[in-house]
């Protein structure tokens, strides 16, 4: 849920730029796709012009069934792999993954990655324009659901013109969308790849997003929904990135990275302060305290100076409505009640599925992908389930591993079974 | 002697034999899923392997066999009662913490549970402990008693007493001699080296 992979994985010669790396998909250009009728979501609101921004790595083949679908999580966006320009300090979120020869094989495969509906990237979200108002949408967007982002990013499969999806993959709220894309089109998805993911939102999660938005809804700045572009609850939206930052990571992940050291310390490394400076001026409420507080209250701990940075680098690229309105899709989904139990929801399943837990991910922790294994084994499918020992929580699933690379790959490139019984004894 | 990794498939051609081809398969402590790539491709199977390590179940994905990571006593009571036609618990039940309940488990999920298993009270084995005094090392106990993994290791009379005192039917059975390719037909106890069992409740 970071827009990072948990290292960095950017090429061991720093001077080699990232993008001229060999395994890497190079640099990349988003595409919009418009929709050319309404999209009806699925509380039938309708939405004119609904607009998917994408990326796409590799080439579409003849047959047309190489395409890999890319799901993102709640903060992602459809910039899954390669640079947007040469002096991009990060790639993609998922550039250790996809590329030339990586574990996702741009040489095999046609990769696409999309932003989801209601998201704030480029695809059409409650930032966007109304058409009928001349202003930003705001909660007059419709209600949003995983259903919805599933079905807007079918008929952006079915424009570009993909026969069949060989694999659908996603982590957290991909790994739901995933699930969800193999469910509502069994018939066009062969593989199902969900990792630290979940069948239904739990109350702990619920309860976590809910303090997200309270930290946004509570601050006068987002003024029901209606505010200027690059206004609005900066400070209610860091807060919130803040709060659920620490649900990505891990107690031993945090005191590894951070453990009690503090600014003053930090200090004596210039690089490292720099990387964690803080200069918006609409975060000032996070940066000065009270001066009667300041002594004590003031930064202390690099791990408040680097969530103050994550809180900060947040808010200059995601809205606040739309963290509303994404974290409510995630409330909402809920296989079990939807369909009236996890094995009928997975009854019309035809893809191969693969579903890994991480063992430190406590957001959606490997229980949780364990009972999505076991409800679609109950209901007779194809299903592997692996679970890796990590301990840098539920953003594990970004991790640069091989081990993770290998599991991945495996699963993608592996040919159908023969059947004809050639084996030696 | 053959060493122990060409014995795999002795194991595996019997095995094989007693599986019905389309049946849906649950194999405990499944490796890297050789025995099921092979009933996979040999009798068409639906197959689903269980193991503890991440790199086996890797393996199992690589190879396009199903397979879970986890405990097998806590996978298969994620199934309903006969949700698979047979168990096959190959060379794992000296390793388990406990026998008697997976047994029980296996035969609540499937119709027939399929055991294999080294017979620890194999002659040589025995003399390797009345002679030497020390834990047994061959083909088959390949390590010293340091870098062994804690094993409870069965014999012939052991597992039919077992199934005796607990009701469960034996419908097939094979002893293999001490080289593990020839039946061995008399005093399986001492002389099998390798023992098989189908089982039902």
């Amino acid at each position: 849920m970071t827009d990072e992979p948990t290292a960095h994985s950017s090429t061991p010669f720093p001077s080699t730029p990232g993008h001229l790396a060999p395994d890497d998909v190079g640099l990349v250009t988003s595409l919009d796709f418009v929709l050319p009728r309404p999209f009806t979501f699925k509380n039938s609101q309708p939405l004119d012009g609904l607009t998917l921004r994408y990326e796409t790595y590799g080439t579409l083949n003849a047959t047309r069934d190489n395409a890999v679908l890319i799901c993102h999580a709640l903060s992602g966006n459809h910039h899954a792999a390669g640079w947007h320009s040469p002096t991009d300090k990060k790639p993609g979120w998922w550039n250790n993954l996809i590329g030339p020869g990586k574990a996702v094989d741009t040489r095999r495969f046609f990769v696409i990655c999309a932003n989801v509906p209601g998201g704030c990237s480029g695809s059409t979200g409650p930032s966007s324009t109304n058409p009928a108002t001349g202003e930003p949408y705001g909660l007059r967007f419709p209600a949003l659901t995983i259903l919805d982002m599933v079905r807007a990013q079918k008929l952006l499969l079915d424009h570009l013109g993909v026969a069949e999806l060989h694999t659908v993959i996603g982590g957290s709220m991909g790994g739901m969308t995933a699930l969800l894309f193999a469910i509502e089109f069994p018939n066009f998805t062969r593989r199902l790849l969900a990792m630290a993911t979940t069948a239904r939102e739990g109350a702990q999660a619920i309860a976590f997003n809910e303090v997200g938005r309270q930290a946004i809804m509570q601050d006068p700045g987002w003024n029901n929904g209606d505010y200027p572009p690059n206004g609005g609850p900066r400070v209610g939206l860091a807060i919130a990135r803040m709060m659920a930052h620490i649900t990505y990571l891990s107690d031993a992940s945090m005191d590894r990275k951070f453990g009690r050291r503090t600014i003053q310390s930090r200090e004596k490394s210039p690089q490292l302060s720099a990387e964690l400076a803080l200069s918006d001026p609409q975060l000032s409420t996070l940066n000065s305290q009270p001066a009667a507080a300041a002594a004590d209250f003031n930064l202390q701990f690099e791990v408040e100076s680097y969530l103050r940075h994550q809180g900060q680098t947040f808010i200059n690229r995601f809205d606040a409505n739309s963290y509303l309105y994404i974290t409510r899709a995630l409330d909402q989904f809920d296989l079990d009640h939807a369909y009236g139990s996890l094995e009928q929801a997975f009854a019309p399943v035809l893809a191969e599925s693969l579903i890994v837990g991480f063992t430190s991910d406590w957001l959606f922790p490997p229980e949780q992908n364990r009972q999505i294994a076991q409800a679609l084994l109950r209901a007779g499918k194809r299903t592997s389930y692996a679970e890796l020992s990590t301990d840098l929580g539920h953003d594990s699933f970004l991790l640069e591993s091989e081990e993770l690379y290998a599991l991945i790959r495996g699963f993608l490139e592996r040919t159908p079974p023969a059947t004809t019984a050639d084996f030696a004894i | 002697m053959t060493p122990p990794a060409e014995k795999r498939t002795v194991d595996m051609q019997i095995i094989a034999d007693w599986v019905e081809p389309h049946t849906r398969v649950l194999d405990l402590g499944c490796g890297r899923g050789e025995l099921l790539d092979y009933l996979i491709q040999s009798k068409q199977v639906s197959a689903l392997g269980v193991d503890l390590d991440f790199e086996k179940i890797s393996a199992c994905v690589r190879r396009g066999v199903p397979a879970y990571q986890g405990d097998m006593i806590a996978c298969m009571a994620a199934f309903p009662a006969r949700h698979f036609d047979r168990v096959i618990c190959s060379r794992t039940v000296q390793e388990l913490t406990a026998p008697a309940t997976v047994i029980a488990e296996a035969l609540r999920v499937a119709r027939s549970v399929t055991v294999g298993f080294v017979n620890h009270a194999f002659w040589k084995n025995r003399l390797d402990l009345l002679t030497r005094g020390r834990k047994a090392q061959n083909a088959v106990y390949t390590t010293t008693w340091a870098e062994s993994r804690p094993a409870n290791p069965v014999s012939v009379a052991d597992f039919e007493d077992f199934c005796a005192t607990q009701n469960i039917r034996i419908t097939r059975r094979v002893h293999l001699d001490g080289d593990w390719k020839y039946p061995c037909t008399m005093l399986p106890n001492l002389l099998a080296g390798y023992a098989l069992y189908d089982l039902t409740k």
